[in-house]
């Protein structure tokens, strides 16, 4: 084990450890199943040490695991499904109207896993563009396209109430 | 920014934070093998802990025979052979609000070979006694701080019991938010009254890498048939840079079942995500039987 970096790691973890826990309570909303998430990617993150290639990433490296492990723990309870973009685009114009009268966050939390990621770590956890990329391990363009459509997806519902249709 | 997504952004920041979110990072810490990078040295408090917990629990030690609670249990304890048996020998127990710990030590009786069952019966005490004790640290601890959920559940289970064999498991529950689970077994050959190791069944340590191949087409298979069988392997597609299960150990933690198959076991988180809990693998024992010793155990 690299002492140092082992030591940086503990230190980011304990530093940050209420961000770590926001962002995989973001996930899969329920207390239990966060911690379980923050406790999982501690493990991941110490056994995985050597896929660290320098300490500049050590967040979005970090962010990474637990995304991953949220979304695994999901795909257990809650049997998350990967939709391509052209399903989407159908199932999008076909549905939209069902969510209207929901409030943001319950449409926030309808959007597919891979929308609702990339909102989550923008705006939520202002993380740049390249720095999403990385934790999603997509390219920065589909990253911009997928906050796009992501924010359509909201934004539908956001005009409707204004023009109060809800 | 758009107002609607700023209350988004405020009920995100506002996400309560539970009180055991310390202790998990920290036992997390400690798991991982880092606890000595933290500043603080334990040592201290565990002193404390000691003596407060000493005057504030009731610390329930009950002897077999001496309990008429043990009474009904007894009459279920599964009696092994004619002479052998498994029994609780001591119970600690802990309830306290948020804090439960319920930890049965199993005691084995009526080997010939006192040395073994000396032995085995030495290890289950100490075991037991170790996790009791950093069972009352840990709560000491969560106590000084906002107090929280704490628990822990041990006990045994009879895998086997037939006139060969004797498999003995005992499991861990480690219950904070989330949970741990560990189990170890035991395996002795009732007749000859030995342990069995893993290494002792083969001829030579080839084993290590047949047993490991077939467990990963397994972990496989049960992926390709059911996606929520997740595991940490080649051959399944992996979110993250996770390290993938390569080996069993040499002691792998193992079992011989009631078929006379091999079982080899794993560790909550040991080789798959938390959800998939403790998972076991049953070796055919037809891609073992070149390397047994003998099939007198595995058949």
């Amino acid at each position: 084990m690299d002492v140092g970096l082992a030591k940086q790691i503990t230190d980011y973890v304990i530093e940050n450890k209420e961000m770590h826990y926001r962002l995989a309570f973001s996930y899969v909303k329920n207390t239990e199943d966060a911690l379980e998430v923050v406790q999982e990617s501690i493990y991941k993150a110490f056994s995985t040490m050597s896929t660290l290639k320098t300490p500049d990433y050590l967040k979005t490296w970090f962010y990474r695991i637990i995304v991953n492990t949220a979304i695994d723990l999901m795909r257990k309870k809650k049997k998350v499904i990967v939709v391509d973009d052209e399903t989407l685009a159908q199932y999008n114009l076909s549905t939209v109207d069902h969510y209207a009268d929901i409030d943001l966050q319950k449409t926030l939390e309808n959007l597919p896993v891979r929308y609702r990621s990339v909102v989550i770590l923008r705006f939520f956890e202002d993380l740049k563009f390249e720095e999403i990329a990385e934790i999603l391990d997509e390219n920065v363009n589909t990253v911009k396209t997928r906050l796009y459509k992501s924010l359509k997806m909201l934004r539908i519902q956001m005009n409707e109430e204004k023009e109060g249709l809800c | 920014m758009d107002s609607k997504l700023e209350k988004l952004k405020n009920e995100y920041r506002n996400i309560p934070i539970p009180k055991e979110l310390d202790f998990v990072v920290n036992k997390a810490l400690q798991e991982s093998g880092v606890k000595n990078m933290n500043k603080k040295s334990n040592f201290k408090k565990m002193k404390i802990a000691a003596a407060s917990v000493a005057a504030a629990f009731v610390v329930m030690t009950a002897g077999v025979n001496a309990s008429p609670v043990f009474a009904g249990t007894l009459s279920k304890v599964p009696v092994v052979g004619s002479l052998v048996k498994v029994l609780t020998f001591r119970e600690y127990n802990i309830d306290e609000g948020t804090y439960n710990s319920n930890i049965k030590v199993p005691e084995i009786q009526g080997l010939e070979n006192k040395a073994l069952e000396n032995s085995l019966n030495e290890k289950y005490l100490k075991e037991g006694k170790k996790l009791y004790e950093s069972f009352e640290a840990d709560m000491e601890e969560l106590k000084k701080k906002d107090g929280g959920h704490l628990g822990v559940d041990s006990g045994y289970e009879i895998k086997t019991d037939n006139d060969q064999i004797l498999s003995i498991g005992r499991y861990t529950v480690n219950t904070v938010g989330s949970s741990s689970t560990k189990i170890k077994y035991d395996t002795i050959d009732k007749k000859n009254e030995v342990l069995i190791t893993l290494p002792s069944l083969f001829k030579d340590e080839s084993y290590v890498d047949i047993i490991s191949e077939n467990i990963k087409n397994q972990m496989v298979e049960q992926y390709k048939a059911d996606s929520d069988n997740f595991y940490w392997v080649a051959g399944i597609e992996q979110d993250g840079g996770i390290e993938l299960f390569n080996k069993i150990s040499e002691e792998q933690n193992f079992y011989i079942n009631q078929e006379g198959k091999l079982v080899i076991s794993f560790d909550k988180y040991e080789v798959a995500p938390g959800y998939m809990g403790v998972v076991e693998f049953a070796i055919p024992t037809d891609i073992l039987s070149d390397i047994l010793v003998s099939n007198e155990y595995v058949k």
